[in-house]
């Protein structure tokens, strides 16, 4: 078991008129090898939970536990969780601050106690993992890259330590439709290379349903659900959530109310192609 | 509006809150000159007495109200310290090579204290009980005779209204970055005060550039909307003086005269 989560609750700004309970009684478990995505509306904590897993918000009610490292008990070494947790905020383009993309990267590793060579070699290689072009990125300013770009130095700067377990929130927010996608392929490829363990953010069902073999749904700081993504998209209500399903379900839908039945394992439009084709070619009509 | 320790608005709809802002500036005004004018134990009796009724009726917690002399305690501590060390007067208490510390100076410490503690509450409770936006309004009209000295009265007001504005959302943003480097094993509480402050840099340059983005993209959306801060606006929330405001002048009118009683000692009484 990677992560374990027991009746987590937090409460923001305590007696004050501000008071805030943005996590109410969550417990769930992560193993290794899974991909989870979690969903939410819009303050319905997720960021919040997310922040628990590296120790950034002082645990006050419930236990968290990742592999060996327990945040209930008193003094946990929170070097070695950030160490084996790498997590990558909302919009972390804008938490770059070194003069040069090879500085930025090798930020982390050398707060881990990686020596300089050392810490520089695992820069470059992450860097590379990302799709960037080390020689030509390493020596220019990190502002001075596109959007898309500046994104893949954050998350360079998180694999260069090596974490066993990467926790994104919102990856793909603010990027272009082709940004997206690479970006999505990227953690995908990552789960096959280097880190099998994921955790993400997202507000694309879509991106869910294709990426994840589990979902976790927050609503107002309470698990709503903690299923596999077909469970969710076919079986539960999602209306109350203003959460649309992905448009390979919403259309497995509209063909079902035609009389077209396909199989309520189709998430994805490639798998929506291949289960049409499987209709027309035999057997669905009967 | 996360963080509430810096003197930010505290609703509470109470009768303080509901003051015409400008009448809490001018009370504001009222009572720093008092901390001025009191120079007796009484008297600074008196001044916390007054203060305490205002946070009594305001229904702020007294702690939240507190809690704003954290950011001026080290002000406070070296004012302290300097007149310990520098005030002499009356019997001396202690003298060792050259220091030398007097009854005097303990009492007048004392005093600073007392002055410098009433003045920074008494000014939070104005933050406390007004929004940015009240306390802008009433700043403008209260400064509007300078227009004629053709002084920017709306401009001033503007660029006030928007720096208060952008505090909570900057400090956010400081929580936010914090967290990101914290996240990559960034330390902030080891090693010396020069490795403490190079390890602010990972915090502050990301603060900067996003505070300069926001301040072009602001520019900018001012602009768009052909925004003119001269030209004469006119208000959704017009200021109005009404009875609670008269309440307030005459309570405000009883402290001036008890203070000013203290100032004499009672007429020589005391
Ligand atoms: N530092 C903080 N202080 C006070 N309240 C906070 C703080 N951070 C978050 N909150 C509140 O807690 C709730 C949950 O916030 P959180 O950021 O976890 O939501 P989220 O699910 O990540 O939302 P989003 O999809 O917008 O990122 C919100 O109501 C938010 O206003
Ligand atoms: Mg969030």
């Amino acid at each position: 078991m990677s992560i374990e989560i027991k009746n987590l609750s937090c409460v923001y700004g305590v007696r004050t008129p501000y008071e805030k309970k943005a996590l109410d009684n969550i417990s769930f478990t992560v193993n290794e090898g899974e991909s989870v995505g979690l969903i939410g509306m819009t303050g319905s904590g997720k960021s919040t939970l997310l922040q628990h897993l590296n120790g950034l918000i002082k645990l006050k009610s419930g236990s968290v536990k990742v592999f060996d490292i327990d945040l209930s008990k008193r003094r946990p070494d929170l070097m070695k969780l950030r160490k084996h947790v790498g997590m990558l905020f909302q919009y972390p383009e804008y938490q770059l601050f070194a003069d040069t993309v090879k500085d930025d990267i090798m930020f982390g590793p050398l707060n881990f106690g990686m020596k300089k060579p050392e810490a520089e070699e695992a820069a470059a290689r992450a860097a590379e993992l990302t799709g960037l072009n080390w020689e030509d990125v390493k020596d220019r300013s990190p502002l001075e890259l596109s959007g898309g770009q500046k994104r893949r130095v954050a998350i360079a700067g998180i694999l260069a330590y090596s974490p066993d377990i990467l926790v994104l929130d919102e990856p793909t927010a603010g990027l272009d439709p082709l940004g997206k996608k690479e970006m999505l392929d990227l953690i995908a490829s990552l789960r096959k290379t280097t880190v099998s363990t994921v955790i993400t953010v997202s507000h694309n069902m879509d991106e869910i349903a294709e990426y994840c073999d589990r979902v976790i749904v927050l609503s107002d700081g309470k698990l709503l659900y903690d299923t596999t993504p077909a469970k969710l998209f076919y079986e539960e209500d999602l209306a109350p959530l203003h959460l649309q399903p992905p448009h390979a379900v919403r259309i497995v839908r509209l063909l079902e109310n035609k009389g077209i039945r396909l199989p309520h394992d189709v998430l994805t439009e490639d798998q929506l192609v291949a289960a049409i084709k499987e209709y027309f070619s035999g057997g669905g009509h009967a | 509006m996360r963080n509430v320790a810096f003197g930010q608005y505290y609703p509470t709809g109470s009768f303080i809150h509901r003051l015409d802002p400008r009448t809490k500036l001018f009370a504001g005004i009222v009572f720093i000159a008092a901390a001025f004018v009191a120079d007796s134990y009484w008297a600074y009796l008196a001044c916390y007495a007054f203060l305490i009724f205002v946070i009594l009726v305001s229904k702020i917690p007294i702690l939240q109200v507190l809690k704003t002399i954290k950011s001026v305690f080290f002000i406070i501590l070296l004012s302290v310290i300097l007149n310990v060390f520098f005030h002499h007067e009356g019997k001396v208490l202690v003298s060792w090579w050259k220091i030398k510390i007097t009854a005097g100076g303990l009492l007048y410490s004392g005093q600073i204290i007392l002055r410098l503690m009433f003045l920074v509450l008494s000014t939070s409770l104005i933050t406390l009980t007004s929004t940015p936006t009240e306390l802008t309004d009433g700043l403008e009209k209260v400064m509007s005779p300078l227009k004629y000295l053709r002084f920017p009265v709306h401009d001033v007001a503007i660029i006030m209204s928007i720096a208060l504005r952008f505090i909570p959302t900057l400090m956010e943003e400081t929580d936010k970055i914090t967290m990101a480097q914290k996240a990559r094993g960034a330390k902030f509480d080891t090693g010396g005060p020069f490795a403490r402050a190079k390890a602010l840099l990972p915090v502050l340059i990301p603060l900067f550039v996003s505070a300069f983005r926001r301040a072009d993209e602001l520019a900018f959306a001012l602009d768009a909307r052909c925004y003119n801060a001269t030209e004469a606006r006119t208000k959704m929330k017009i200021l109005r003086f009404g009875w609670k405001d008269l309440t307030a002048f005459l309570f405000l009118a009883l402290f001036l005269t008890v203070i000013a009683f203290f100032r004499s000692g009672f007429f020589g009484l005391l």
